[in-house]
């Protein structure tokens, strides 16, 4: 069905050319369902992109041929192109919030393909709308289609999404990581109307995704792309259980899995190439444990297996098929231990409400009045964190676990509540009389794009909390903070470096240096891995552990991703609708957990290793 | 204003030209292994060539500052000495730009009236910095009331028409040249604290500010250290489009007889003093009429290239696999 010979795509950019994509080769027969997978810039969007024709201005492909039900989309006059990607080729996004128009209906943008593509009347396109959003499985479909994109969930607008995808009877369906944005249980139904679909109408799907359970759940076959080349292809199942790419290798030892705790995650060390100078050999090389002086010859994608048709781009694919990736151990081990028994950080019934709107207008004593619409985001939260410990928090978007974080460093203001920060209440202080507790309690962020200040060096940005508490004389603020680096493991010349020189794992590093500059005893760590590649994260959640053990530095570990938190955490906090619904032992969650709902969002954690992840419904 | 002021994208590229060396030789954090080349793909990128339009706008507006700066030099003869003999003589090869009714030199008066519309216009907007920058970082920072009453406060200041504002002010005491420029600057308060407000609200929301007061940073730290060096660049811009805004109004309060006084010569004033004249010698009036025309485009090609460069989403963003 989509063919794609040897295509290569270039960007021209300001500082010189950009190879996206070198020589891509992959096919997708009828009915099947192809995965890319890979972590960021390895050019998998790129390839849906020019698979739809829909590749920027600034992008020209030297070489190469994509072929659609055989016939050749490059060689086609735009118009014809265009009508070829209404009628038979589906688009689905990433992001179900901005890909949908805020002022139309729903059914008028599902509708919206028929009327263009199919000739369809408006009233007979609004019909079959309603037919399609039910096919999806939306519930009152009727409803639903008169209905604006704010007035529905992500899952329901990933749902229309397709559903408008699927409005001109498409054969291809191209899927650019349709489930990232969104919760695990929404997802697992994702993937369940899916796979029904490409059941019952013979679809064919593109599916990009960096999430290798997402793929494992729903591929055929898998390519993974490294640096704009596929470095290794073959069916799901065999290249996420035996992968001989040592790329593919790191890549699947790096991702924490449920029920199998290690005691250390493989990270893959280094960085993605320039790739505006490609090396001449194998683009792993210099992040390769098993790289040889023969890696510096250009590598050829070479058949591993004829008859599965698995494929390796690295000579000695099959010579290292069964040696695992290498995991380092700590630095130097320390023994844990719990220091005291008093916990740091403590709160009890703590309830925040936000108001989300007015209500009815009524008459109170006379005056009118707006009722206050208000959702409860913490409801009556109780939890306790002993030093040196890590609380996993888990839940689902909207849950309340972020602003518990929020609300335990007093960033945000509770209703009603205690908290205790080493024993000492800090409800009710003024900002000014919480120093003491700032420099006990501190907090990383998700996103360190946003949480480092881009017009200051590493040297202001971890100097600044050691010069706001004074901790050392302002002359040995540089000496201490290449402490810091040395602590999170970056070189001494960072210090010198603005925030958009360093990668995203580098840039997560100077976050928790920032936070350890005050010598905390507690740090909020709010969704610490989510922005970053699967390789990075295995890297940071190692380092926080080094942390955690060297230290003695306690955790509330915030995240919706049960694997990572379960890797790291003792204990295991599970939120659902600002409550928190279980609190136990990590094992005890994982294994047997007592409430339905953690029953429910375990179970739909889509897992490398072929465990079905169950839709919730 | 503030303490410091780098402008953004010059100090970022001096000081990665300093580090960018031991980045390639030095070995990378997260590869310990022949990573050199690896570390070449987070050098900063070369600087991007200036857009011609930046180019033009900068050559135009610099010459005209350079007359400016040299009139007293250069200016073939006396600005004020009047003569009967010359009046209203047409352009020559003596008088380039011909003679005003009291004979002076057209070329000259225009050299020095430079001085005052540039000195005008850049006072102003900096008064109209100084107040709305403040105002818009605080509106956008602490919201709710605050942001209430000085945005209020600013839509009535809004409301009332540049011109009419300034007469207020200049109405009600003798007309003189700085209170012109105060006047000017107080007219343009608004649309700059609009701005601030604006970038502010954005910025506010970042996690770095969230880091900053979980160090038990204060307003004011927060205000002018971690949000005013991520607003400049947007601030820059607009406040080289103020600039001449400021000049045209600031020549037509002159031209209405409240900004320079004869016989300082003045763009406005020229214009002011010269239409009477229309008919008969056109090129008083046209000559300062032109100048400005220059001037403003020049600036306004400087503003609109220089938002190109400096705007902080088409540096950060960087494009996903």
């Amino acid at each position: 069905m989509l063919r794609i010979y040897d295509l290569s795509v270039r960007y021209r950019t300001a500082s010189g050319e950009v190879e996206a994509l070198t020589g891509i080769s992959l096919a997708a027969p009828r009915g099947s369902t192809l995965a890319l997978v890979g972590e960021s810039g390895s050019g998998k969007s790129t390839v849906a992109l020019a698979a739809m024709g829909l590749l920027p201005q600034e992008a020209y492909c030297p070489s190469g041929r994509i072929e659609f039900d055989g016939r050749d989309l490059m060689q086609m006059a735009p118009a014809e192109r265009r009508a070829l990607r209404g009628r038979r080729i589906g688009l689905v996004f990433q992001d179900p919030f901005s890909v949908l128009n805020p002022s139309l209906r729903i059914g008028d943008q599902v509708a919206e393909g028929l009327i263009q593509h199919r000739g369809a009347t408006p009233a007979a396109a609004a019909e079959r709308a309603v037919e399609l959003l039910d096919e999806v499985g939306i519930r009152n479909p009727r409803a639903v289609a008169q209905a604006y994109p704010h007035e529905l969930s992500g899952g329901m607008r990933q749902r229309a999404l397709i559903a408008g995808a699927l409005a001109s009877e498409p054969d291809l369906l191209i899927l650019d990581e349709p489930t990232t944005a969104l919760d695990v249980t929404i997802e697992a139904q994702i993937l369940e109307l899916l796979e029904t679909l490409r059941a019952r109408r013979g679809l064919t799907m593109l599916f990009i995704s960096h999430n290798l359970g997402v793929v494992r759940r729903i591929a055929d076959r898998v390519a993974v792309m490294y640096a704009g080349q596929v470095f290794e292809t073959g069916p799901t199942a065999e290249v996420l259980q035996a992968p001989l790419h040592p790329y593919a290798k790191g890549l699947i030892a790096a991702i924490p899995r449920l029920g199998l705790r290690r005691e250390r995650l493989a990270s893959i060390p280094g960085r993605l190439p320039d790739l505006r100078r490609l090396p001449q050999g194998c683009r792993f090389q210099a992040r390769c444990p098993f790289a040889e002086t023969a890696c510096g010859m250009p590598q050829a994608l070479t058949a591993v297996d004829d008859n599965t048709r698995r494929e390796a781009r690295c000579h000695a694919a099959a010579s290292h098929a069964s040696t695992p990736w290498p995991i380092e151990a700590a630095s130097d081990p320390v023994e844990r231990m719990q220091t005291g028994t008093a916990p740091v950080l403590e709160i009890d019934s703590l309830v925040r409400r936000f108001a989300i709107g007015r209500g009815r207008l009524r008459l109170d004593r006379g005056w009118p009045r707006f009722d206050k619409l208000s959702i409860t985001a913490v409801d009556s939260v109780t939890l306790s964190v002993r030093p040196g410990e890590v609380l996993g928090l888990v839940g689902e978007s909207g849950s309340g676990k972020t602003t518990i974080g929020r609300i335990a460093l007093r960033l945000i203001e509770p209703d009603s509540g205690r908290i205790l920060i080493d024993g000492t209440p800090i409800v009710g202080l003024s900002q000014s009389a919480l120093e003491p507790m700032r420099r006990k309690a501190q907090i990383v962020f998700q996103n360190p794009d946003s949480s480092l200040n881009p017009r200051k060096t590493v040297l202001e940005l971890i100097g600044r909390p050691i010069e706001r508490f004074g901790l050392v004389p302002a002359g040995e603020i540089p000496a201490r903070v290449r402490q810091l680096l040395d602590l999170v493991r970056l070189p001494a010349h960072y210090a010198y470096r603005y925030p958009h020189q360093m990668s995203g794992g580098e840039k997560q590093r100077i976050g928790i240096a920032c936070a350890l500059a005050t010598e905390p005893r507690f740090i909020v760590c709010d969704e610490p891995v989510s922005a970053l590649d699967v390789s990075v994260q295995a890297a940071i959640v190692n380092l926080l552990a080094d942390l955690r053990d060297r230290l003695q530095v306690a955790y509330l570990l915030i995240s919706h991703d049960i694997a990572v938190v379960a890797h790291l955490a003792d204990r295991i906090a599970v939120m659902n609708q600002g409550r928190i619904v279980e609190i136990d032992e990590t094992e005890r969650i994982t294994r047997s957990p007592s409430h339905s709902y953690t029953a429910r969002l375990i179970a739909a954690v889509p897992r490398i290793d072929g465990v079905p992840g169950d839709a919730a419904h | 204003m503030t303490d410091r002021s780098p402008e953004p994208g010059q100090g970022n590229a001096l000081r990665s030209a300093a580090v960018a060396s031991p980045g390639a030789v030095g070995s990378v954090p997260d590869a310990p292994a022949p990573g050199a080349t690896a570390s070449a793909a987070f050098e900063r990128a070369p600087r991007k060539p200036m857009s011609a339009q930046l180019k033009a706008g900068l050559l135009i507006t610099g010459v005209i500052v350079l007359l400016g700066l040299l009139a007293p030099w250069i200016s073939p003869h006396p600005w004020d000495t009047i003569s009967i003999k010359t009046r209203f003589l047409p352009p020559s090869t003596t008088y380039w730009l011909g003679t005003d009714d009291y004979g002076r030199d057209v070329f000259s008066r225009l050299l020095m009236g430079t001085r005052l519309s540039l000195a005008m216009g850049i006072s102003a907007t900096l008064i109209s910095l100084a107040i709305g920058v403040p105002i818009g970082l605080a509106a956008g920072y602490f919201r709710g009331r605050t942001d209430e009453l000085l945005m209020r406060g600013a839509d009535v200041l809004m409301a009332v028409p540049p011109i009419m504002l300034g007469l207020l002010v200049l109405a009600v005491t003798p007309p003189a040249i700085w209170k012109t420029a105060v006047a000017v600057g107080l007219v343009y308060v608004p649309p700059i604290a609009r701005v601030t407000r604006s970038v502010t609200l954005s910025l506010a929301t970042e996690d770095f500010i969230q880091a900053a007061r979980a160090r038990a940073e204060g307003p004011a730290w927060i205000l002018f250290r971690e949000i005013l060096p991520n607003a400049w660049p947007a601030l820059i811009v607009e406040a080289s489009l103020r600039v001449t805004y400021a000049i045209l109004l600031g020549s037509a309060l002159s031209f209405l007889g409240l900004g320079a006084q004869p016989p300082s010569s003045d763009w406005g004033l020229m214009i002011a003093e010269a239409r009477a004249f229309i008919d008969t010698a056109p090129w008083i009036a046209l000559s300062p009429g032109i100048a400005m025309c220059l001037l403003v485009v020049g600036i306004n090609l400087i503003g609109d290239g220089a938002r190109e460069r400096l705007d902080p989403r088409l540096k950060t963003r960087t494009a996903k696999g």
